[in-house]
């Protein structure tokens, strides 16, 4: 009886406990979103508004008169560019990592592994000059080239962890059953370990989609620059324009904050198996 | 099947690599040299960015793990409400984009208008309004503090999945025996948890170091270079100033200095794997 009232009371307080962390861990983003719709007098208001006093579009009117829609736009195409060929590089050797036994094959993984461990900074510099002898400088392509080195390995880790889960002998039975090697893959593999190819599409997508380093010394017109040199145009050294700045935040989070919610359970399980499991 | 994935990684190892080595050799019309390395050595600011760095990665790695971990010991306890608390906690700062979450701290620590001193005030924390971004040493304190707040999540994450591999039995039989909760968590817990604990360590330390857009939105390096790390000093003598070859020299030189940090915890996590 004195146990389990402990227990309840032990219970009770981790709740309370996770309640205060989640209160204290939103707030930065709930103030960033109030802040969004207040008007400048109340945004410098002294002391401060915690609410203000009417709820205003104007930040949100004004980012849109200055081309957000354009690099949003941008933004989509060089995400879904990055993901759709992060995953079409990474599944097929993902998959024969899972498969096959071949000479070299752990050095191969270590050098994926080595990759993703070098600061983005150091190939800065090389992919700029690549980029503008190939003459890729300020185009997409150039943009998304340039993500590969770092989205493709690490999907290759995660997915090799999804096929490592799916039984052989389900494609072993496939093979019996007439299938060649390819169709058993098209067949059987890849409708099951979906979740997993979702999981890595959707971080190749965020990587470019928060990217800020390269995207605004690789793209250089107007015109092709992505969101977050957009957000970037509104710091200044001197004097920062919170308003349009925060209006531009907010809505550039929602995608990525949406995907998560609804695909957490996946992604999670997907990224915790690729980098906790051997 | 593996080839086409084979020659893209060969090809773009051997282009960055090479191209980076090259020009950390040469002068800007070619010529070979050894200048680059001897102005990195002879240039103050990089020992100043090393230390820096070092703070940065302390400070930050240690936050992350103290909330990481509290967070996944309170997330590993509840059934009820489980995905709530992990989309606020575990989800939130993590899908925040790097730029939106230096701002949005940059703000909160403005000193006139900013809702940190305001909030700390009327706690009872501060008597007066700190001037968070001011000050070098103040200014890396809150960059770490944001830094934490982004980062926590994925070490929570890896240590919850580690959580929930440990077989609730050891538990129960430590319980029979008497151990009380903190007995547990340094007898049971930390020494299951010790292969993770040193990945996400690795990671953690690998990721800060490279870690780039909170500091470069949120002071730039400033004031008086107390942020810069040797990131961001890389990015400034390259695109500020357009020291190629000398940017492309330091590269190298923090190139190894990752490289050996990796090393050690590499060979820690595989002799821990062979006596286990």
């Amino acid at each position: 009886m004195k146990r389990s009232l402990r227990r309840k009371y032990t219970k009770l307080f981790v709740y309370f406990l996770l309640s205060a962390l989640s209160i204290i861990i939103a707030f930065p983003f709930v103030w960033l979103t109030i802040t969004a719709f207040k008007s400048y007098p109340d945004i410098y208001a002294y002391p401060i508004k915690y609410l203000p006093t009417e709820a205003t579009l104007e930040h949100f009117d004004k980012i849109s008169s200055m081309q957000f829609g354009v690099y949003f736009r941008n933004s989509i195409i060089v995400g879904f560019g990055t993901m759709i060929l992060s995953i079409l590089i990474a599944l097929f050797p993902a998959y024969a990592f899972s498969r096959y036994r071949f000479r070299g094959k752990g050095a191969l993984l270590i050098t994926v592994l080595f990759l993703q461990m070098f600061p983005q900074v150091v190939f800065l510099v090389p992919m700029f000059k690549f980029l503008g002898a190939v003459g890729w400088l300020d185009t997409y392509w150039g943009i998304i080239f340039s993500y590969l080195p770092f989205t493709t390995p690490i999907s290759i880790v995660f997915l090799r962890s999804f096929f490592i889960g799916v039984p052989k002998s389900l494609e072993e039975a496939a093979m019996i059953d007439g299938c060649s090697r390819m169709k058993a893959f098209i067949k059987v593999i890849f409708p099951v370990t979906l979740p997993g190819i979702a999981a890595v599409g959707i971080y190749a997508f965020l990587f470019s989609w928060q990217e800020l380093m390269y995207s605004m010394s690789i793209l250089l017109s107007k015109d092709r620059q992505t969101v977050p040199v957009f957000l970037s145009l509104f710091i200044g050294q001197y004097q920062t324009r919170w308003g349009p700045l925060f209006a531009g935040s907010v809505l550039s989070t929602l995608p990525p904050l949406i995907i998560f919610m609804i695909l957490q359970r996946y992604f999670i399980s997907g990224l915790v198996s690729g980098a906790v499991k051997e | 099947m593996i080839m086409p994935y084979v020659l893209f990684i060969m090809v773009m190892v051997i282009i960055l690599f090479a191209s980076n080595i090259i020009m950390s050799f040469t002068t800007e019309d070619g010529a070979f040299t050894l200048n680059n390395y001897t102005r990195v050595f002879q240039d103050e600011l990089v020992y100043k960015s090393l230390k820096n760095t070092g703070v940065w990665v302390l400070g930050s790695v240690a936050g992350q793990f103290f909330m990481g971990m509290l967070v996944a010991l309170l997330l590993n306890q509840v059934k009820k409400g489980e995905l709530l608390f992990r989309s606020v906690i575990l989800i939130l700062p993590w899908a925040t984009l790097d730029i939106v979450a230096g701002v949005m701290w940059k703000w909160m620590y403005n000193d006139m208008y900013g809702v940190l001193n305001e909030v700390l005030m009327q706690i009872g924390i501060i008597d007066q309004y700190i001037s968070w971004l001011a000050t070098p040493d103040m200014a890396m304190l809150a960059v770490i503090i944001a830094n934490i707040w982004k980062g926590f999540c994925l070490t929570g994450m890896f240590l919850l999945a580690g959580l929930q591999t440990i077989p609730q039995q050891l538990y129960e039989a430590a319980e029979i025996d008497g151990a009380n909760a903190v007995k547990r968590f340094w007898h049971i817990t930390i020494p299951q948890l010790k292969p993770v604990l040193l990945t996400t360590l690795m990671l953690g330390t690998i990721w800060t170091i490279n870690y780039f857009p909170l500091i470069y939105t949120m002071t730039g390096g400033g004031p008086s270079h107390g942020t810069e790390t040797v990131v961001t000093y890389i990015y400034r003598l390259s695109f500020r100033f357009m020291e190629y070859n000398k940017s492309a020299a330091l590269s190298n030189i923090l190139f190894i200095i990752i490289l050996g940090i990796s090393m050690i915890f590499l060979r820690q996590i595989s002799k821990d794997g062979d006596t286990a």
